[in-house]
């Protein structure tokens, strides 16, 4: 009887640090996902402008440099 | 007895000329359905009422340049002064002016376009559209600032099929949404959406249907946020059409018509519309030259001054004069 209190208690334990663990799990991709997102909104907003800029010289006919600065 | 009997070939010789043109109808009459066209894509179905009755009506003004260095890329420039309506409290709209410099990088190739504009403020404005495959194409969409918790950014993914366009779009926020238009007849098409706002916990499903022709379009759309639209445009002349809107919100019981026109000429584009709301509204938009237009946009706006009910007091402030808003010019220059 003892035993089967103790095998019932063992049970409970192991159930519980299982769902704690899928918790801390999801929890964690969680905050993974969200500092990526961040990430990914300061490169977007630092980037986006130089991407552009970049694959259009790059584009054929290739535009010069000095096009790009001045204003005529 | 003789509708069962299939009609004679147009080919037939013995066939005589009024009987020929009576199966010539009957050939076109007979529709095909399994070649229909393809529909306008869903959040386009408006398309035609939108431009008659909802010009880019701006205040202030604001000077544009754009320099293109090649078929593809352009940069662009743009200076803005007037003001701005900030949100407040109080009924009254507030309004301060502000100036600002904005940046602009396009890239525009067949399949790939790309377009960023950056003020001053920080505020970036990008557009992103690639056709993945020939049916399967992929927009991106984004407002970034500095500011924490009020950039947005949205992704959708367009399907087209045969006569058929499905959409599915993804949000910051946990908003996922997504559309379905299918062409029912060569004139009629029939289309659904759904979304998911996980943040605001809100969720919806909507409606829309549009028949259009030669000379007519009238489009339905009703959804369950309340909002029900309807819009009908008739294109008078190769120049000229009128349109007309109705918007009736069920569950605050707001209702708007209005009504539009739109003239095409060869050197101008000229719009104007009014309201239910006691709002006219008009939009010029002239070539003076090749690569300089010329844009004027005036909106007039009549307060009611009646209060609207004999229990209430008085309003403190009776409007009786109309409150008059000007939109000077705006001018864009392309190099």
């Amino acid at each position: 009887m003892a035993s089967r209190v103790a095998l019932k208690g063992k049970g409970k334990t192991t159930k519980g640090s299982k769902a704690s663990d899928d918790r801390s799990t999801a929890k964690c991709l969680k905050e993974w996902s969200t500092w990526t997102l961040k990430k990914a909104k300061v490169i977007a907003h630092y980037g986006f402008i130089p991407l552009v800029i970049v694959i259009g010289m790059n584009s054929e006919p290739k535009p010069q440099l000095s096009q790009l600065l001045s204003p005529v | 007895m003789t509708g069962l009997v299939p009609p004679p070939p147009i080919s037939s010789s013995t066939s005589t000329a009024p009987a020929t043109t009576n199966t010539a109808k009957m050939e076109e009459e007979r529709v095909d359905y399994m070649n229909l066209p393809c529909p306008i894509p869903y959040e386009e179905i408006h398309r035609e009422a939108l431009m008659s009755l909802k010009p880019e009506l701006f205040e202030g003004m604001r000077f544009d340049f754009t320099k293109g260095l090649n078929q593809k890329f352009s940069l662009s420039h743009s200076v803005f002064m007037g003001p701005t309506e900030i949100p407040s409290q109080s009924s009254e709209t507030i309004k301060i002016p502000t100036a600002h410099y904005e940046f602009g990088a396009n890239f525009i190739d067949p399949k790939l376009m790309l377009f960023g504009r950056i003020l001053t403020d920080g505020r970036l404005n990008a557009r992103l559209k690639c056709d993945l495959t020939e049916n399967l194409a992929l927009k991106a969409n984004a407002q970034l600032t500095n500011e924490p918790h009020m950039s947005h950014g949205m992704v959708n993914f367009d399907y087209k099929g045969k006569d058929y366009r499905t959409q599915f779009q993804l949000g910051n926020g946990a908003l996922f949404g997504a559309n379905y238009i299918q062409s029912v007849t060569p004139h009629l098409s029939l289309g659904g959406e759904v979304f998911w706002a996980g943040q605001h916990r809100k969720s919806g499903i909507g409606y829309a249907a549009r028949y259009n022709t030669d000379k007519m379009v009238a489009t339905g759309q009703i959804a369950s946020t309340g909002m029900v639209a309807l819009s009908y445009v008739q294109k008078v002349s190769e120049k000229v059409s009128l349109a007309s809107d109705l918007m009736y919100n069920y569950m605050s019981r707001d209702v708007t018509a209005s009504f539009g026109y739109d003239y095409i000429l060869r050197q101008c584009h000229l719009r104007g519309k009014i309201d239910s709301n006691g709002c006219t509204a008009a939009f010029l938009e002239e070539r003076l030259n090749m690569g300089l237009n010329f844009i004027l946009s005036a909106e007039v706006r009549i307060n009611s001054c009646f209060p609207l009910s004999c229990n209430n007091p008085p309003p403190l402030r009776n409007k009786t004069s109309p409150n008059l808003l000007f939109y000077p010019a705006q001018l864009i220059s392309e190099h």
